[in-house]
């Protein structure tokens, strides 16, 4: 029927993506069309090296004129490792290392976010002092600090001896516990702008009725701080430890290009112990045994993670 | 207004000195390696360093660009590969990012749990076995590699900030969409996307930053051809380790472009992220 085709022509467009199915059974379609391509990217990526990692803990791994022969050995690799006095060392250094970096970290963050949500702390600038450290790369804040920590002419050593807190220029990486404490220094001052930002977003949580609630009942500034700040806060706290716990776990960097390890293994941590096993013993087996380790701790911590976010979600939905 | 008692007032002179402490301590550093970076060998070894204004000067510039084409290169690799895997992250995040948030995605709540708990995989523990993988593939010393190892941690991350973001979409819009008769494809692409500009940017500022200062695939993976800026800036501190000036000139334009980011995109950040490692 010529008259009609027009319109004909235009009612079959407007119904041609007319899907099949209810509403429910197509956003289940195109839910899995969404989410597939992601999913299969990260289970490549991630999945599989990581089921690659925990068999390869279990095995010896030669690497042979560009092959590579692999052999069961059961748990001779984690046996081995926790004999070995140099694993044992690089554990000693990480535990130490964590507990004074989470420490730090964290009591300066509360602090610093405390003054930042005062009402003198609300300059833009701040912000902005806050976000550089977090921005520049490990690599080259580690070059940065090496550069003021250095034994002849760093500005270090020239700023305290002007102030006359030194006779003579100290040698800050010359010893293993010195040279930790201030790899932990080092992170400390890149990690804190972050973890203040989180505590920041956390303090800005807490109802400003409940403030009002205190005041009326006659709280001071401390009661404030001790009857509605901190309990508001508890789960960022907890969220904020696990999570800069995970973080201490993965410095690298900054052991890479600031010491190397050294002096005498001191500043070696698990992270750069599993590195060096693998890619410069190239003793694959036991580097992923080490490497296994760390997941180990840090699958534990993402769990404990997940679980402390859990009351929001029930509140929040 | 209320009168100010003495103890108020020292909480404010406090909070005040508290705050300057801060800001100094912060900021200390990176004016030293600006200023550093500007004053020429002489200036620096001398005890203390000379740092008048008189002594100002950009030949440790030229002489990074002049003697170190790899610093070139490496920008050249990890502008490449940031932005690539940016790009990717997004394109395969977002519409995953949606699906979770607003489509039926079955045992959804699993899977969004574990796109979390990825963030906070340690990179040791895939490494050993990507790099045997990549080996196998030919793939080493080429910025494909770092691409596609980089989304491991891009990926989760711009899934986790754009989630977020959806859930807070009020639903009116899309009811609206799919009343007017638009499917679910075009709900997403015409009315959702549009107004998702300011998170899409904050998620790819995040993953642009987090690609070009990453070290330890870089490190492993590429050899000279595809190293990028922190490798280079690695290796040049360990061989001219004494030209400080030249150092700190090297470090200042490495990571001169991610802090100019970061600055501007502050806000995006601090919302996309510090917040959403807080909400489930």
């Amino acid at each position: 029927m010529p008259i009609i085709r027009q319109d004909g022509a235009v009612a079959a467009r407007a119904e041609a993506p007319a899907p099949t199915g209810t509403f429910e059974q197509r956003r289940r379609r195109v839910g899995l069309f969404f989410v597939g391509p992601a999913l299969i990217a990260l289970a490549l990526i991630l999945g599989y090296p990581i089921v690659r990692s925990l068999l390869m803990g279990m095995q010896n791994v030669h690497l042979a004129g560009g092959h590579i022969k692999l052999h069961w050995i059961g748990w001779a690799n984690y046996d081995y490792l926790f004999q070995d006095s140099g694993f044992l060392l690089a554990l000693r250094n990480t535990i130490l290392f964590s507990f004074g970096e989470v420490a730090l970290v964290c009591l300066l963050g509360l602090g610093a976010a405390l003054l930042l949500n005062h009402r003198f702390g609300r300059f833009g600038i701040l912000r902005v002092f806050l976000i550089i450290p977090w921005a520049i790369a490990p690599v080259a804040n580690a070059v940065l600090w090496k550069w003021i920590l250095n034994a002849n002419y760093g500005v270090l050593n020239a700023i305290l001896k002007s102030l006359g807190l030194i006779d003579h220029y100290v040698v800050w990486l010359g010893s293993p516990m010195r040279a930790l404490s201030l790899l932990l220094i080092v992170d400390v001052w890149k990690s804190v702008p972050f973890i203040a930002l989180l505590f920041l977003a956390g303090l800005q949580r807490i109802p400003k009725i409940l403030y009002r609630a205190a005041k009326l009942d006659g709280a001071n500034a401390w009661n404030q701080f001790r009857f509605v700040t901190m309990p508001g806060l508890r789960t960022t706290i907890a969220i904020a430890v696990v999570l800069q716990t995970i973080w201490s776990l993965r410095v690298f960097d900054l052991v890479f290009v600031l010491t190397h390890g050294g002096p005498a293994d001191g500043t070696v941590l698990l992270n750069f112990l599993a590195y060096r096993v693998t890619f410069n013993f190239l003793n694959l087996g036991r580097g992923a045994a080490i490497a296994n380790i760390i997941f180990a701790m840090s699958f534990v911590l993402a769990i404990l993670y997940v679980w402390l976010l859990q009351p929001r979600r029930r509140l929040s939905s | 207004m209320r009168r100010a008692s003495i103890g108020a007032r020292l909480a404010d002179a406090g909070v005040l000195v508290g705050l300057i402490v801060f800001a100094v301590w912060s900021i200390a550093p990176m004016v030293w390696l600006v200023l550093s970076s500007l004053l020429p060998q002489l200036s620096l070894i001398a005890q203390p360093p000379q740092i008048g204004l008189t002594n100002w000067t950009l030949s440790n510039y030229l002489a990074v660009f002049g003697s170190a084409a790899a610093l070139g290169q490496g920008i050249i690799n990890s502008f490449v590969v940031a932005s690539f895997t940016t790009a990717v992250a997004l394109g395969l995040g977002a519409p995953a990012a949606y699906a979770l948030a607003r489509l039926s995605v079955p045992k959804s709540g699993a899977v969004v749990l574990l796109i979390l708990a990825t963030q906070m995989l340690p990179a040791i523990a895939v490494a050993i076995p990507l790099f045997v993988i990549i080996s196998r593939l030919g793939l080493i010393d080429t910025r494909l590699s770092l691409i596609i190892v980089y989304l491991s941690f891009n990926l989760p991350i711009v899934i986790w900030i754009l989630r977020g973001f959806f859930l807070g979409i009020p639903l009116g819009l899309e009811r609206a969409a799919a009343v007017d008769g638009a499917g679910l494809i075009r709900t997403f692409w015409l009315i959702v996307l549009p107004i998702s500009v300011p998170p899409l940017c904050a998620a790819a500022v995040f993953a642009f930053i987090e690609s070009w200062n990453e070290f330890f695939f870089a490190l492993i993976l590429t050899r000279q051809n595809a190293q990028t800026v922190p490798l280079v800036i690695s290796a040049f501190a360990g061989q001219y380790q004494t030209v400080f000036g030249q150092m700190m000139a090297a470090a200042v334009i490495s990571i001169a472009p991610v802090i100019v980011l970061a600055i501007l995109f502050r806000n995006h950040i601090v919302r996309g992220f510090a917040d959403g490692m807080l909400k489930g």
